[in-house]
This record gives C-alpha cells, structure tokens and sequence, in this order.
C-alpha cells in the first residue's frame, strides 16, 4: 500500500514536468525518484519504517 | 597508481555518469531520464572527452528502474549513437538481490558494471546492504558474460573488501583491477587529500582507479586524481552544479574535466584507448 501522503503531481507553484511525478504532502515537496521507490513500497521497501517524512508526520 | 604515472603522461579516462538512480528532473532540468534524452546527453559528452557512460534505467515518470527490457532500451539508444564503453549500474537501494542482476542481462552485454563493495546509507532510516554474498554472485555473472566489474570504494572499508574479495576469489577479477574511490559526505569517503592519499596508497598492486567526488568535491578530486595517475568520473550522477549557484549540463562537466587534463598534460582517452587500458 501506497504512503499516504503520496500525491502524483505535474506541477507546483514553482516548476511543472510533462509527466506527473511523486510528490510529498508531508513536506510540500517533489520528491527524488529513490524516496518514490519507499513511497510506493516497492521492493523491499516500507514507507512506515522507512521513510523519515512519514514517521515525523505521524507523531 | 602514483605521480609517476603522472609523469609518464598516460592518457585519463573520463567517466559521465549521465543520470543516476537518485535524483531526477526535479532535481535539475537537464538531468536526462528517457533513453532518447540520455543518448543526447552520451553523445555530447563524447564529443566533449569522455570514453565511458555510466547508465541508470528509469520509468517514464524517472523513477527507477532495475529491468532488464529498460536497460536493453537504454543501451540500445546509447549504442546507437556513440561509441562509448557502456557501463551499466548495479546498485540498487532497497531492491531484491535477484533484480541487482538484470542490468547485466542485456544483449550485447554491458562492458563494464558497477560492484558496489560493502554497505551504505541512504536517508535517515536504510542501508544499501551490498553483503558479501550479492557481491559475489554479481562478479560470477560479470566474469561468465565477460563484463569488466568497475568496484565501487565508497570508504576505507570498501577497499579491504577489495583486497578480501582479490584473496578468496581471484578468478572473479581480471587485471587491471578497476576501482572507483568516492569522496564526499556520509558513508563515503572523507573529502580530504590525506584519505584520497591513503586510498591510493592502499590500492592493489597494479590496480587502476577512477575518482569521483560527490557535489563541490568533483572538481578538486578529479584534479587529485589526474595528478595521482588516475581517472576522473564527472556528471550530472554526482554533481549538478558547475559552480555555486549554476547548474551544469553533463557535458559541460565533461569538457571541464578534459581542460583540465590537457592542462596538467594528461592526454584525454578516446573510447578506443580506454578499451586497451581497461583491457575491454
């Protein structure tokens, strides 16, 4: 399951991308392509454990 | 590799390392992520002195991507358009130890690939495992598809593993060794002459090695690696800027790198030279 605060966005106030890319509402912010691999935990990745930008939104 | 192979004016080997698995366009605009915009960008680093691409895959979106089909496409592009010495990545944080392998599984197969040599970490909470196990199993499939391992020494700790790896297993690895020596922040080398001097000094006899300074670290560490008789990896990878607050194309990055081999009166080498030092 998909971190909740993961948003596909095509822009923000700043800049845009002709493909929706992943995007943090935990931290306002596009995120690296890595940190998209815990968001969607894919592999062997778990956005609960880890991911710093949940686990700090969750407290 | 020492100042005497300085002396000797033996030519530098430039790696672009193009895109990386880490950041992406919203890191910098002319990070490339699709095979068409990675090819342009192999391209004009060729053009600008570089001999060998250092390749990561991704999906439509630039997120990552270990699959073999991506790497084909990838590879496929590049080919297409240079002669470079493909290198493909291995690396891989947080993805299962079988899809490490895909990267390898292309047709032809990569001339070389990176053999991350021990664990690193990555953001607050994971690891890059690389156990001595994956290790291994990645250089048995290097050796069987003869595909040069470009082993990746993120600290001090990393080039004992090297030696270790050399002692239980020296039907693995082909002379020259081929190393990469990585300076910057975190799990990576200090960034300081004296570590990049200890490394050197403590390389196997005879091995070649590569310099990659993350960040405002490539430049004065690719200039100490063209002064020590090494190579020098550049690219948008490891860096996005030229200078503080300008961010730089892949080839720009190159060029500087080329400048300033020719000004310390190292030649810079073709594809076709890098293939006979490398021994590909």
């Amino acid at each position: 399951m998909a971190c909740p605060y993961l948003e596909y966005r095509e822009a923000d106030e700043e800049r845009s991308f002709e493909t929706a890319r992943a995007y943090c509402t935990a931290v306002d912010a596009f995120v690296q392509p890595m940190r998209a691999d815990i968001c969607n935990d894919r592999y062997e990745l778990d956005h609960t454990t880890d991911c710093e930008f949940y686990r700090n939104a969750e407290r | 590799m020492s100042y005497d192979d300085y002396l000797a004016g033996d030519p530098v080997v430039i790696t672009a390392a193009l895109t990386g698995g880490v950041h992406g366009k919203e890191a910098s605009p002319h990070l490339p992520e699709t095979p068409e915009e990675i090819a342009d960008a192999a391209e004009a680093c060729e053009a600008a002195g570089a001999s060998v691409v250092h390749l990561h895959a991704r999906r439509e979106n630039g997120e990552r991507s270990f699959s073999r089909e991506r790497f084909q496409e990838l590879t496929d592009a590049v080919r297409e358009r240079t002669d470079l010495i493909v290198q493909h990545s291995t690396g891989g944080t947080g993805a299962p130890d079988d899809i490490r392998h895909e990267p390898l599984r292309t047709d032809p197969a990569p001339d070389m690939a990176s053999l991350d040599m021990g664990p690193l970490n990555r953001y607050q909470h994971l690891t890059s495992e690389n156990t001595r196990g994956l290790v291994e199993s990645l250089a048995e499939e290097m050796r069987e598809r003869g595909i040069k391992p470009e082993m990746e020494v993120f600290n001090g700790g990393h080039l004992n593993e090297v030696h270790e790896l050399l002692d239980r297993r020296p039907d693995l690895l082909e002379e020259p060794i081929y190393t990469t020596l990585i300076f910057g922040g975190g799990t990576t080398a200090m960034p300081t002459p004296d570590t990049f001097r200890s490394l050197v000094n403590h390389l196997p006899r005879g091995a070649q090695f590569n310099t990659l300074g993350f960040g405002q670290h490539q430049l004065p560490f690719g200039a100490m690696g063209i002064v020590f008789g090494g190579h020098v990896r550049v690219g948008l990878e490891d860096n996005r800027y030229f200078r503080q607050g300008e961010l730089a194309t892949n080839a720009q990055l190159v060029e500087r790198a080329a400048t300033l081999a020719e000004t310390l009166q190292r030649p810079v080498a073709t594809p076709d030279d890098a293939r006979e030092i490398l021994d590909i």
